[in-house]
C-alpha cells in the first residue's frame, strides 16, 4: 500500500484517480467507482458500476439520462470513508449540486475544486472556502484578460438588448443546465416582464431546479415546431446546439445572442456568428482563481486545462 | 458628438449582422451628430489611412511598465485575443482603470487633431505618462475605441458602400454622387462633410477626384450562350489599375485602392502634361521590359509604388508604361453614360490625336489596350489559355452596350483568368492567426521535396473553410514537433494543393523561387506526403511559363 500521500490523486487516461480509495473523479471512461462533481455531461460517463454525488446532482442526472444508474448521494460537508480515505463534498458555486471534493489521508489534504465560481448565484450554494495542502483546480478562464461584470449588470444588458428590438424575437443561446436557470433567476430581478420561452431541454431543467427548491420564474415551453416570428418582443432561451442555419433560416424577425464567458473576446464573438455576446460564466475569472488558490493555503497547486469549445 | 457617441456607434454596429440594421444605425448616427464629428467618423469608418500614433508593441510595453505587468503574460493573452488594443483594454478593465462615474468625454476632433498628434511627438517617457493619464480620464466603455484609434487599428464591419448608402439615404441623393464625393482623400473637416451632403451637385469641386471604378466579375460559363460579337476583348494585365486624370492642367494618378500616386510616377505626370486636352482615362500601369516587349514582374512595380520620388536611374531601369482602356471624361464632359462601343471610338480617336500633336514623343509611355477579335468562344478560350505567353493573366471581356457604372455590377465586365499554377506541398509550419482568427492556427507554411528534404516554398492563409480550419487547428495542436513563440513546426504529413498566379526566381528564399498570391485550393487528404511535388517540378513550371 502507498503510504506517501504526495501522489494520492493522479491524472490517468480515464481522469483523476485516487488509487488508495480506488475511486475516479469525473472519469471520461467507464470505471468501477466514480465521484461526480456536477451534472454537466462532459463530467459524466455511462457504464460505471457506482456513482457518488450530492443529492441535487443525482436528481439532475436522473432527469437528464433516466434513472438506470446506481448512484449514492452524500451531504455537503459530511465526511465518509472509502478504504480508509476520508472524503467530503463541498459547494463549488458552479451550478446546482456542484461540488469540490476533499480527500484526507495521513494528515495530508487534497482538494479537487471541480468547475467552480465565486460570483453570487442564487440558483446554487455559494462556493465554500476549503483549506488544503494539495489543490487541483480548473483554469478555463485562467488569463488576466478575463474579468466578469456584476451578474446584475449582464442581466440588465440582456434585458436592454431585448427591449431595444420590440419588433423582433430575441434568441438567447446558453447551456441548458445552470446558465439558463441563473439567467432566468437574474432576469426576474430586473423587472423584465416580456414573454419568455424556453426550449424543452431547458424547460425540463427548470422544473427539476424548482423541485429542488430553487426559485425560477415560469416560462412557456418552446419546441422546434413553433413559429418564432410570432413571439415579437419576447425572449427565447435555446441550447447552443440549436444554433444552426437550417433552423434559424426560417425566421426573419430575430436577433441572436450567446451567453458565455468566451464572449468577452471580440474575435470569438465575431467568429461565433451571433449578433450579440454576453460575457457571463459559471467559471471563475482570473482574480477569483488567484483568490481561491491563496485562500486554500495549498502548498502544491495543479491545474486541469480545458480546451475551448464554442 | 464625442468619443462616447462613437463608442456607442461601434458597439451597435459590432453587435448586428444585419445590413439593414447597420444602415439604420449609421443613418441615425449621422443625422444626430454635428458635421465636424461626422467627418471624423467617416474618416475612421472608411479606415483607409488611419494614422498610427503608437505601435501595438509599444502600447503593450507601456502597459507592462506602468502596471509592472510581465510582457510574456501580455503576449500569452494576445494569442487568445489577436489584437493589441483589445488585449490592453481587457487588461485595463481587469485593473479597474477607466472611470465609470463622471467621465470626461472628448470630441473626435479634439482627440484626432490635437490630443493624439500632440502625444505622438512626445518623448517616449512623456508619451507613456500621457497615455496613462488619458486611460485614467476616459470612461471604461471608451477605452477600446481609444486604444484602437491610438494604434491605428480601428476597424468595424461596415464597407464604404454601406456608409455611402446611409448618407445617400439620409439626404436623399443618388448613391453614385456620394460615392464619387468620397473618392480619393477625404480630409476630415466640417467643410468636407458639408460638401458630402450638399444637395447641389457642383462638378468644379470634384476636380481632382477619380470616378468610382468599374470592376470586373469572374467569368461565368453562361455568357458563352450570348453572341461572341456582343463583347469587346482585351488582355488582362497584371499591373495596377489607375485613373489618369488631367483637369485644368493638373494631373492626378489614382489607384483603384484610392491612393494618389503622383509622387511615385513623376515621369507619367510629366508626360501627361504634354497632352493638350483635359481627360479622365481608365487604364493599367506596368513596369515594362522594352527589349522583350513584355511586362516586368509585379514585384518591380511594387518597388516603384513604394518609392516616392524615384531617381532617374530607377526610372530608367524600371520604366513604366500606361495602357489606356477607357475614356471616362473628355474636356470636362462626363462620358460614362455612353456605351462602351462609343467610348472606345472616342478613346482611339483622341488617344492618337494626343500622341500625334504632342511636342515630345510620348508614345513610349502611352499605349492603348489592343483589342482582340476571337471568332467564337473556343478561340476566346484559347487566347485565355495562352495568355501567359505575353505576360498577361487572361482576358477581360466587356459588354459593348454597357455604360461605365460604378462597382462590381454583374454582366458588364468579366475577367476570364488563366487557370492558376498548382503544386502539391506539405504543411511544415503553422502560426497563430490574428484578428478574427485569434486562437487558431491559420497561417501555414508549405514545403516541397528536394533530395529527400522538405524545403519551404510558400506561405498561405486563405482557401480553407471554417470547418477545415477548425479540423486543421486540432490536428496541428496534436502533431506539433516544436514551438518557437507563436510558430509551431508540425509533423510533415498533410498535403495541400497550393494555387498561385506566377512563379519566379528569388534570391531571398531558400527554395530559390517565389510565387505570387499563393492560396490553398484543396486539402489533399488522399495524398501521401511522400508523393508531394518536388522543387524540380516547380522549376520546370517556371521554365515552361513563357
Amino acid at each position: 500500500m502507498i503510504k506517501d500521500s504526495s501522489n494520492l490523486i493522479k491524472y490517468t487516461d480515464k481522469g483523476l484517480y485516487c488509487e488508495l480509495a480506488d475511486t475516479w473523479i469525473d472519469p471520461h471512461k467507464p470505471v468501477n467507482r466514480a465521484l461526480i462533481t456536477h451534472a454537466h455531461m462532459d463530467h459524466f460517463t455511462f457504464g460505471c458500476n457506482e456513482y457518488i454525488s450530492t443529492y441535487e446532482t443525482a436528481m439532475i442526472l436522473k432527469e437528464r439520462i433516466g434513472s438506470e444508474i446506481n448512484i449514492k448521494t452524500c451531504e455537503y460537508g459530511k465526511e465518509f470513508k472509502i478504504n480508509g480515505i476520508n472524503i467530503s463534498f463541498h459547494p463549488s458555486g458552479h451550478i446546482l449540486g456542484s461540488s469540490q471534493i476533499k480527500f484526507k489521508f495521513a494528515e495530508e489534504r487534497w482538494l479537487i475544486t471541480g468547475d467552480f465560481k465565486r460570483q453570487k448565484d442564487e440558483t446554487c450554494k455559494e462556493f465554500e472556502k476549503v483549506k488544503t495542502d494539495y489543490l487541483i483546480s480548473e483554469s478555463t478562464f485562467g488569463l488576466p484578460i478575463f474579468k466578469w461584470e456584476e451578474t446584475q449588470k449582464t442581466a440588465f444588458d440582456i434585458s436592454k438588448w431585448i427591449n431595444s428590438a420590440p419588433n423582433k424575437t430575441s434568441l438567447l443561446f446558453c447551456y441548458s443546465l445552470g446558465k439558463a436557470q441563473r439567467l432566468l433567476n437574474e432576469l426576474s430581478k430586473t423587472n423584465f416582464k416580456n414573454n419568455i420561452f424556453t426550449h424543452t431541454t431547458i424547460y425540463k431543467m427548470n422544473k427539476c431546479y424548482k423541485k429542488l427548491g430553487i426559485d425560477i420564474c415560469d416560462t412557456n415551453k418552446f419546441d422546434k415546431t413553433q413559429d418564432i416570428d410570432e413571439f415579437k418582443g419576447g425572449l427565447v432561451l435555446l441550447p447552443p446546439t440549436l444554433y444552426k442555419r437550417s433552423f434559424l433560416k426560417k425566421f426573419k424577425e430575430i436577433q441572436t445572442g450567446f451567453a458565455s464567458g468566451w464572449m468577452s473576446i471580440r474575435a470569438l464573438r465575431k467568429r461565433s456568428g451571433y449578433d450579440k455576446g454576453f460575457a457571463i460564466s459559471d467559471h471563475a475569472d482570473w482574480e477569483d482563481i488567484l483568490k481561491t488558490i491563496t485562500e486554500s493555503e495549498a502548498k502544491n497547486v495543479f491545474f486541469i486545462m480545458e480546451i475551448v469549445k464554442l | 458628438m464625442s468619443l462616447n457617441k462613437f463608442s456607442e456607434l461601434f458597439l451597435n454596429l459590432d453587435s448586428s449582422n444585419s445590413i439593414n440594421k447597420k444602415l439604420d444605425i449609421l443613418k441615425n448616427y449621422f443625422a444626430t451628430n454635428d458635421y465636424l464629428e461626422n467627418s471624423w467618423s467617416i474618416y475612421l469608418l472608411t479606415g483607409k489611412k488611419n494614422k498610427r500614433f503608437i505601435s501595438g508593441k509599444l502600447l503593450k510595453s507601456f502597459f507592462s511598465d506602468i502596471y509592472e505587468f510581465p510582457l510574456w503574460l501580455i503576449d500569452t493573452c494576445y494569442l487568445r485575443v489577436g489584437d493589441s488594443a483589445e488585449v490592453i483594454t481587457l487588461l485595463l478593465n481587469s485593473k479597474n482603470i477607466g472611470k465609470n462615474k463622471v467621465n470626461k468625454d472628448i470630441s473626435l476632433d479634439e482627440l484626432l487633431s490635437k490630443t493624439l498628434p500632440e502625444l505622438a511627438i512626445l518623448k517616449q517617457d512623456e508619451k507613456k505618462l500621457r497615455v496613462k493619464e488619458i486611460w485614467a480620464e476616459l470612461a471604461k466603455e471608451n477605452l477600446l475605441i481609444f486604444n484602437k484609434i491610438l494604434t491605428g487599428t480601428f476597424r468595424v464591419g461596415v464597407s464604404i458602400g454601406l456608409i455611402t448608402k446611409s448618407i445617400a439615404k439620409l439626404i436623399n441623393l443618388d448613391e453614385a454622387i456620394i460615392s464619387h464625393r468620397l473618392m480619393g482623400d477625404f480630409e476630415p473637416s466640417a467643410k468636407s462633410y458639408k460638401f458630402l451632403i450638399n444637395n447641389k451637385i457642383d462638378l468644379e469641386e470634384l476636380n481632382y477626384k477619380p470616378y468610382p471604378f468599374l470592376l470586373a466579375n469572374t467569368f461565368e460559363k453562361k455568357i458563352t450562350e450570348e453572341s461572341i460579337n456582343n463583347f469587346q476583348y482585351e488582355w488582362k494585365w497584371d499591373g495596377i489599375r489607375i485613373q489618369l486624370i488631367k483637369r485644368s492642367g493638373k494631373v492626378s494618378i489614382w489607384t483603384r485602392g484610392q491612393d494618389l500616386v503622383n509622387r511615385s510616377f513623376p515621369e507619367l505626370v510629366e508626360n501627361t502634361l504634354y497632352i493638350k486636352d483635359d481627360f479622365v482615362v481608365d487604364g493599367e500601369l506596368l513596369v515594362w521590359n522594352f527589349e522583350d516587349e513584355l511586362p516586368m514582374n509585379f514585384s518591380f512595380l511594387q518597388k516603384r509604388i513604394n518609392r516616392k520620388a524615384p531617381s532617374k536611374s530607377i526610372q530608367n531601369n524600371l520604366p513604366i508604361i500606361f495602357i489606356a482602356y477607357d475614356l471616362l471624361e473628355l474636356k470636362g464632359e462626363d462620358k460614362r453614360e455612353l456605351n462602351l462601343g462609343n467610348r472606345r471610338i472616342n478613346l482611339e480617336k483622341n488617344f492618337h490625336k494626343w500622341i500625334n500633336e504632342s511636342e515630345k514623343d510620348i508614345s513610349n509611355i502611352f499605349k492603348i489596350s489592343n483589342l482582340l477579335f476571337p471568332k467564337n468562344w473556343e478561340e476566346a478560350e484559347n487566347l485565355k489559355n495562352n495568355s501567359r505567353e505575353n505576360g498577361t493573366e487572361g482576358l477581360v471581356i466587356k459588354n459593348k452596350n454597357s455604360i461605365y457604372s460604378s462597382g462590381r455590377k454583374k454582366g458588364i465586365w468579366w475577367k476570364y483568368k488563366v487557370d492558376p499554377m498548382q503544386l502539391d506541398a506539405v504543411l511544415i509550419y503553422a502560426k497563430g492567426g490574428s484578428g478574427k482568427r485569434a486562437g487558431l492556427y491559420t497561417d501555414y507554411s508549405f514545403a516541397l521535396w528536394k533530395d529527400g528534404q522538405l524545403i519551404k516554398f510558400a506561405s498561405a492563409y486563405s482557401g480553407l473553410n471554417n470547418a477545415e480550419i477548425k479540423d486543421l487547428d486540432k490536428w496541428i495542436r496534436k502533431n506539433t514537433i516544436e514551438k518557437f513563440g507563436p510558430v509551431r513546426s508540425v509533423k510533415p504529413e498533410m498535403v495541400f494543393e497550393i494555387s498561385f498566379e506566377n512563379i519566379q526566381v528569388s534570391n531571398r528564399h531558400k527554395s530559390g523561387i517565389s510565387v505570387r498570391f499563393p492560396r490553398i485550393s484543396k486539402w489533399r487528404k488522399d495524398k501521401n506526403f511522400k508523393d508531394a511535388d518536388t522543387l524540380a517540378t516547380a522549376h520546370k513550371l517556371m521554365m515552361n511559363k513563357l
